[in-house]
Parts: structure tokens; sequence; C-alpha cells
């Protein structure tokens, strides 16, 4: 588990129960407006990442961006904290007012 | 009823200090005397930030009085990156109502007079909103999809730096470019860092420039055969495919079948380079070649100007700058300065037929596909 065991919110469709990141509107996929809110692991493992040293007006250099695919093979785009992780990587994954934020997973103690 | 490319007029592209209408009018001129000044009732203009030198520009109604066009019809489109191709487009299709019979078309941008920081963020338009918050920027999702293209593939980032080199030796032959000088693979690849693997010369410059085209009724060296458009999820990590753009092949599929032809007919294509690995990408979801082939059509040199199919031969968005607004139309009319003979001293080797030019929205949620041919009236 990501460090605290943090939970994400996802949301699924109750009609094609397609699983989606949460959405003020109907279902990406078919349109169907009962949605239904569940809890997933806040972690995950990156899909691609990057390292921006021209970050957007207000946010500093460098800074680092990775898709990460969560539970039910739901993906985000998560600004990271700390080192850039790269594909395959464990990520610990929280929400940070409208941002996901990401930080590479210390190696598991085998 | 089928429409032709009749005139072609494009402005420097480059810093320039003139504005936005002054550049407008300066790529409308060549392509009104192109057609012996004969009357336009159509007028479509396409810019995205629509920047003044003193605020925000009213460009329709200003360039329809510096030109003297009171009594025609006009629209302005926007599309972000692909606003000159969406103008093309919904001037074809206005003319193919049989409502009007000639039109002036005109895509224009005006960006270099703003602190780059300003551009940045306008530009961001363009990425869903959930995305800008985490901190993306183009170049930074175009990276994402670089890093998925080479693992894909098996590739390292220095498959791209050709098309880099490919873009300035094209745009080294065009007066009317940004960048007039060539560059070697070392100079791309030690470039400074933008978004890695993403470096400053495989990134397009923020530009100014404007391009402009007469459509008449009827054929001639540069009828339009077909043209398509496609869209895709705005959000990058809702997309099952990060290492092409399913967008453009909806395009390129709608505009092969409605010009009853396919990629081996094609002589000259255009595409919207704004960073090196579309070049590359673009090249395969038209179909020219499969996936993870691209980067060999740079490597060996077939996008030549006498190679196997001479690729972005005005030096494309890496060469030609990339004045948003513009770009798209700029593709547009190279393609049409080929097929009419038009092109000077970057003339491909051979006089071609069949050409394309292929345009997109942000990181390929929309995508529009043109192909132009020879058809004898």
């Amino acid at each position: 588990m990501s460090a605290g065991g943090g939970t994400i919110e996802l949301s699924r469709c109750e009609a094609c129960f397609a699983r989606f990141l949460p959405t003020d509107g109907p279902c990406p996929r078919c349109g169907a407006t009962r949605i239904v809110p569940y809890a997933a692991p806040g972690v995950g493992r990156v899909v691609a990442s990057t390292e921006l040293h021209v970050p957007p007006p207000g946010v500093r250099s460098p800074h680092r961006l990775a898709i990460v695919e969560v539970a039910d093979a739901v993906r985000l785009l998560a600004s990271i904290d700390g080192p850039l992780p790269i594909r395959g990587d464990l990520v610990g994954v929280r929400k940070d007012g409208d941002v996901y934020r990401a930080r590479a997973e210390p190696t598991p103690e085998v | 009823m089928t429409t032709h490319v009749a005139s072609v007029g494009v402005a420097g592209f480059g810093k320039r200090t003139e504005g936005l209408v002054d550049l407008a009018v300066e790529a409308a001129g060549p392509a009104l005397e192109g057609v012996g000044r004969k009357p336009i009732d159509l007028l479509v203009v396409g810019t995205m930030l629509a920047h003044g030198l003193r605020g925000p520009e009213p460009l329709l109604p200003r360039l329809a009085g510096r030109l003297g066009l009171e009594s025609a019809s006009g629209f302005r489109v926007e599309a972000t990156s692909a606003t000159g191709a969406m103008a093309f487009h919904v001037a074809v299709t206005s003319l193919e109502t049989g409502r009007y019979s000639r039109a002036l078309v005109v895509a224009a941008e005006k960006m270099t007079d703003r602190p780059t920081a300003e551009i940045t963020g306008e530009l961001t338009a363009a990425i869903h909103p959930s995305e800008v918050a985490a901190g993306a920027t183009m170049p930074g999702l175009a990276a994402l999809v670089t890093q998925r293209y080479l693992e894909r593939h098996g590739l390292g980032p220095e498959v791209f730096d050709r098309v880099s080199v490919h873009a300035r030796k094209m745009s080294a032959d065009n007066p009317k470019a940004h960048f007039q000088k060539e560059v070697t693979g070392e100079e791309v690849a030690t470039s400074r860092p933008v978004a890695l693997p993403l470096r400053r010369l495989h990134c397009s410059a923020i530009s100014d420039g404007a391009a402009a085209v007469v459509l008449e009724r009827g054929s001639g060296p540069a009828t339009v055969l077909g043209f398509g458009q496609g869209f895709e999820s705005l959000r990058l990590v809702d997309r099952a495919d990060l290492t092409g753009f399913a967008a453009t092949r909806i395009a390129a599929r709608t505009a092969y079948e409605m010009a009853k032809t396919t990629r081996k007919e094609l002589e000259v294509v255009e595409v919207h380079d704004a960073f090196a690995p579309l070049g590359i990408v673009h090249l395969e979801d038209i179909g020219v070649c499969g996936p993870g082939e691209g980067s060999s059509w740079f490597a060996n040199d077939w996008v030549g100007r006498d190679g196997r199919l001479p690729v972005n031969p005005g030096g494309g968005l890496l060469g030609r700058g990339h004045p948003v607004g513009a770009s798209g139309l700029a593709g547009i009319a190279e393609v049409a300065l080929q097929l009419r003979g038009e092109a000077g001293a970057r003339a491909i080797a051979r006089l071609p037929k069949v050409g394309l030019a292929q345009s997109m929205s942000g990181l390929g949620s929309h995508s529009f596909v043109t192909i132009l041919g020879r058809m004898e009236a």
C-alpha cells in the first residue's frame, strides 16, 4: 500500500459497469447517469513519465508528470513528488484538491 | 461538385513586427493577384488567439474592409493548431453547396510580441482541464506519447533527431520559413531539455505568420479530391493507444475514401510535426508505413525532395515555425504549390499528381486530412 495506506475515489457506471475517474457528467462510455463512487487503493503503476524543464507558469522546474494506472485499469495524469519514476514503477497516489499526486513507493522488503 | 486551389499566398513566417491584420493582408495579396483579382464572394478566416498589437483583434471584419470584400459572406473559425485546416474545410464545404463561387481562405497568427509564459498558458486551451491542473503542457503530453512509442517499438530518442534535421534542411530552402539555417543531429541532441526526451530542437517554435488560398469551383492542378476529420478523447489518459492518434487515422480513412485513392498514390505529404516524434507517428497514422516503421523513412532519407515520398518540403512546423492558427493552412498551401509547380527552389524532384496535408488540434484530439490532386478541367 501507499505510504499511509490511503485511497482514491473512482466511479463505476451502474449501466455498463465502466470504471473511470470521477466526472461531473454522465458515463463517458455509455452516457448513463447512474454513477456510483467507490474507493480504490491509492497505489498504481507508471505507464509513462516525463520531466518538464519548461513548466507551466507558476510551477517550479523541473516539474515531473506521469500517466499512472490504478485499480481496474483506470488511468490518471499525476504530478510527481520526489524523483522521477519510470514505466512499471509502483507509485503511491493521492488526490490533492483537483490534482493527483504520486510518489515512488519504497522498494518492498524481501 | 469539385473545387480547386486556384492560387496561393504566404506571408513570411518568423518574428515579425507587423500586426495580425497586416500579416493576413500580406498573405491574401498574392492569392488575390493569382486569380487576377476576380470577385470573391466568400471569406473564411482562421485565427486561434486573435492577438492584435494592442489587444483582441477582430480579424474578420478588419480583413474584409482592407480587402474591399464588403459584399462577401464571412466566417471565422478556430480549432487551436488545426485552425487553418478547418478554415479550408469550411470554405470547400461552402463552395460545394453551390451558394458561393470563389472563396478566399486566410489563416493568420501573431504570437511573438507576447511573453512566452502567456502564450504557453493560452495554448493549454487544447488540453483537458484535469491535465492542465496536473501541470501538463503540450510538450509534456507529447513527451508521454513519445515515451510510449519508443518503448513499444524498442527505439531510442535519437530517431527523432533526424526529423528535426530534415525539417531544417527543407526550411533552409524556403524563404518564407522562420528558420533558414540547417542544424546537425548533434545540435538537436544537445539542445536544452523541454520535456524529456523532447529537447528544444524537437519542438516547433512560437512564430508569426499567415497563409492564404483562393478556392474556385471546378478542377485544376490542385483539385480537392478528398478531406476528412476525426476526433479522439481530449483527455490523454482515456485513450486506449498512446503510440499514435486515432483521430488522424479516422480523418485519413475518410479522406482516402472520398478521394477514391490510397496512400500509394501520394507523391508529396505535409504532416503536423509540432514535435519531432509526431512527424514519424503521423506518417504511420496516414498509412504511409506501418506502426514503428516511420523512423526508417527519415533514417534512409526517403522523405527528401528526391526521395520515395517527399515529406514537409516547405519545412513543416519545425522548420517553418508554428503560428498556431496559420500552420494548418500553410501545410495545405505547400502541397498546392508543389502540385501547381509553383514551389520554386524547393520544388520536389518530380511534379506530383497527388498530395496530402494533415493537421491536428491539441495532442490529436481533433485531426484534419486534406488530399489534393491534379484533375484537368
